[in-house]
């Protein structure tokens, strides 16, 4: 175990030092000149050259890299040109969108998934199953910005229940933190259940065929242990991956929904970034990303282990 | 002298109007009505808060006259009028102004307004130690005196006649002296005070109890909200999540919002004049002919009908129809074709040409007026292919290198002709006889005769169309119908909030 976790830490240390070098490179050579971002298209030359160098950005490439690794290394992710914060003021203030909007979706899309993949596989080519296969297809062929909309336009404008987007910040009201995240949530939550419960529902079939399972029942044991001790537990590897991808494309990827709902989520972050060339904050956001999803990754190999202890993590 | 004695005659007329037309009357529509809190809804998020080093219009429309004010400023009527110089002089040769300041003006963090404050906010702009973007705004100016606290004088080393405009912009806004850390946390002298700036979500003021003018503002907190999706905007509107809209980015949004009944449009004018700019120093575009042919090709009522829902308005030069100097010159070339195919045989393209149009993706109103224009070029012979590039990359290619053939563009900044008499401008444009007529417009001192000049120049511009002039895009504040007195032009980038009020 040791072994392994410091196997895997080497492993982050590695994947973070390329990934951030391939992303300053690229961030450089993509057309853009941040000074005229920020100055706008009627600046004049002396104060374009000016804010170049207040921003280090007439140094030569390895040295802005290594000073930025520098600061990496003492914790310190710089400050966006945009904002004109510290990288990772910013980082954290959006954590607390991202982080429950991500676990969220993710909890009510395991709640939906599982029972509704579960009862498909029971009841294999039965119409259940395959009203759950149409609902899940739709599921998956919805755009999300779609489906944002739509939520909007019912419990928002018709209804009139709930915020039509914002965020309502933790401190100031958590109940208004959860109303404004309810609709964002389950929106993420229906697109990420569809391709969970076909994955759920494919997984818990084969295990349905194996012969331990035909023999569980054979002993007379009741269906509902047989289901849940026999067919979920050995379903649930594939499903745990899943679910690892999903949380993974969540923490950046919610970006659509985060703008539809008008939320201050790490996604949009990410992309105002990108679009205003404020590479200390591109490099910071990616940097925690990548982090991040490498230690959900960990955590799935670990839950591996536990599920099917033929599994080592040597 | 002069801007003074108008200014009087304007004083002077209204205590006129007030004499005679009774009060009750004005009052009698509706009064005021204090206190409330008004959500706006703005597209973009400023970066940073300092509008005097950042260029970013956003910052003024949150900020201008709301938080931060300048000697003079520019009213919902696109004037230069006073603001924290309650009057000035200007010399006869027009190279000393004096400004004689408001008193009991205090800023947001407790300290009196005084000529050091100016001074202070000038000298900063002029120093090599700060940044600015429009070093040029401040370049006249040869010395700053503050002989008694509520006065200054400033000397020019040249006239320059929009130098007082230039003080209006947000670029010369007074900061208290010695300030910092203004990205973060504005101190103006404005009727609201910053409160807070949830990066990301929203910026709020709220109403500044010391403010000069006791009856203002109306309004106890503002919240602009950054809201990027367009239907989310629209949604929040319907919902009453948000007041108001400051600019409805897409027209046809405004007749289904009217239909409401609750929401109502205004339809006014802006400073942003989309122009269809062309390379001046490449081929064929270096030839004034196929410049006027393309602009007989094109049929700026069908433009404007299918990019702004019929809303925009058209120009025939580069001069907003908020500013008092403007000259209507869109009827300068009418929608001819054939004319358009005579003028590409003289000019020896009888089968027309091949180009490419470069369109900034960001941009909804270039991407739309784009696929129109090269519709109706292609009637005439010019095959335009288009290519849709990222802002960023539309800055570096087309702005800064000046790679490109053509390619459609809001200029927004107002008053902003003199681009024209760059040659190094991104137009590649270089007409000795425009430079020379702008020159002196900009030297001139005598009122009458400088927007004569401005005529001319404007007329130059028409006439030789070194850009084809597109439309004035329009303002489409949307907001309910409880919100009152709202701008309903926008001749600077501002969301000029002091006097609205809630009608609840």
């Amino acid at each position: 175990m040791p072994g392994y976790v410091t196997r895997k830490f080497i492993e982050l240390i590695i994947t973070l030092v390329l990934v951030s070098l391939a992303i300053f490179l690229v961030l450089r050579l993509l057309p853009g000149d941040p000074a005229q971002i920020v100055l706008g298209i009627n600046a004049s030359p002396e104060s374009l050259a000016r804010l170049r160098a207040e921003l280090g950005l007439d140094k030569p490439l390895h040295v802005q890299y290594l000073n930025w690794l520098r600061g990496l290394l003492t914790g310190d992710l710089g400050n966006s040109i945009f904002y004109e914060k510290s990288v990772g003021a910013l980082i954290s203030s959006r954590m607390a969108v991202t982080i429950p909007l991500t676990f969220l979706a993710t909890f009510l899309s395991i709640t939906f998934a599982l029972p509704l993949g579960i009862y498909a596989a029971i009841h294999h080519r039965e119409p259940g199953d395959f009203g759950i296969i149409a609902l899940s297809q739709l599921g998956i062929s919805v755009p999300a910005f779609w489906l944002g909309i739509l939520a909007l336009l019912l419990f928002s404008v018709k209804l009139n229940l709930l915020p039509s987007g914002g965020f309502i910040e933790w401190g100031a009201s958590p109940v208004g933190a959860i109303r404004s995240l309810t609709l964002p949530v389950v929106t993420l939550a229906i697109i990420q259940s569809a391709a969970l419960t076909r994955m759920t529902r494919s997984s818990a079939l084969e295990v349905l065929s194996q012969d331990y399972v035909t023999a569980a029942r054979g002993r007379g044991l009741p269906e509902i242990r047989v289901l849940s001790k026999h067919v979920l537990s050995n379903s649930l590897i594939s499903i745990i991956t899943l679910i690892g991808l999903q949380m993974g494309q969540l923490l950046a990827g919610a970006v659509i929904v985060e703008s539809v709902f008008h939320l201050p989520g790490l996604g949009r972050l990410l992309i105002l970034a990108v679009e205003q060339r404020d590479l200390q904050l591109v490099q910071g956001i990616v940097t925690v990303l990548v982090g991040a999803i490498i230690t959900i990754n960990y955590l799935v190999d670990l839950a591996y282990g536990i599920l099917d202890p033929r599994i080592r993590l040597t | 002298m002069i801007t003074s004695f108008r200014w009087k005659i304007v004083v002077l007329s209204v205590l006129v109007v007030l004499a005679t037309v009774q009060l009750p009357l004005v009052a009698g529509a509706s009064k005021p009505k204090y206190g409330g809190t008004l959500r706006v809804a703005l597209p973009a998020e400023p970066p940073g808060l300092d509008p005097t080093t950042h260029t970013a219009a956003v910052i003024d429309r949150v900020l201008y006259n709301n938080v931060y004010q300048g000697l003079v400023r520019i009213n919902r009527d696109g004037e230069v009028v006073p603001s924290l110089a309650r009057d000035w002089e200007v010399s006869e040769d027009g190279t000393v102004y004096t400004f004689y300041l408001r008193e009991g003006v205090s800023f947001h963090n407790g300290k009196k307004f005084t000529s050091e404050d100016v001074r202070f906010t000038f000298e900063r702009a002029m120093s090599d130690a700060t940044t600015v973007p429009h070093p040029e705004y401040f370049a006249p100016i040869e010395k700053i005196e503050a002989p008694s606290t509520t006065t200054v004088r400033i000397n020019l080393s040249r006239p320059s006649s929009i130098f007082l405009f230039n003080l209006a912009r947000g670029d010369a806004v007074i900061l208290p002296r010695g300030v910092e850390g203004l990205s973060s946390r504005p101190v103006g002298t404005g009727p609201f005070k910053f409160k807070t700036w949830k990066r990301g979500s929203n910026l709020s003021l709220t109403s500044y109890e010391d403010y000069y003018d006791r009856k203002l503002p109306y309004l106890e907190e503002v919240i602009f909200e950054f809201i990027g999706d367009v239907n989310t905007r629209i949604t929040s509107l319907k919902s009453g999540g948000i007041d108001a809209i400051a600019y409805l980015s897409s027209p046809e949004n405004a007749v289904s919002l009217k239909e409401l009944g609750s929401i109502k449009v205004l339809t006014g004018v802006t400073t942003w004049e989309v122009i269809l700019a062309m390379n001046n120093s490449r081929k064929p575009f270096s030839d004034p002919l196929v410049r006027k042919a393309i602009n007989y090709a094109l049929d700026r009522k069908e433009i404007i009908e299918g990019a702004t829902f019929g809303f925009g308005k058209p120009i025939g030069s580069l001069m907003s129809p908020t500013n008092p100097n403007h000259l209507d010159l869109s009827w300068l070339y009418p929608h001819e074709p054939e004319k358009a195919r005579k003028l590409l045989k003289e000019s020896g393209y009888p089968d027309g040409f091949e180009a490419t149009l470069t369109l900034p993706a960001t941009y909804e109103l270039s991407l739309r007026s784009g696929k129109i224009v090269a519709d109706q070029v292609k009637k005439v012979g010019i095959d335009l292919k288009i290519e849709k590039i990222s802002w960023a990359q539309w800055l570096q290619r087309v702005f800064t290198n000046a790679e490109y053939d053509l390619t459609i563009i809001g200029h927004s900044e107002a008053f902003d002709i003199s681009i024209y008499g760059d040659p190094n401008y991104y137009f590649n444009y270089d007409n000795e006889r425009l430079q020379r007529v702008l020159e002196k417009a900009e030297r001139e001192t005598d009122e009458k005769t400088r927007s004569q000049l401005y005529s001319v120049a404007q007329w130059i511009i028409a006439e030789d169309v070194p850009s084809a002039f597109l439309f004035s895009a329009p303002s489409l504040p949307a907001m309910r119908n409880e919100i009152m007195n709202w701008w309903k032009d926008y001749p600077i980038p501002a969301v000029d909030v002091t006097e609205v009020w809630i009608d609840d």
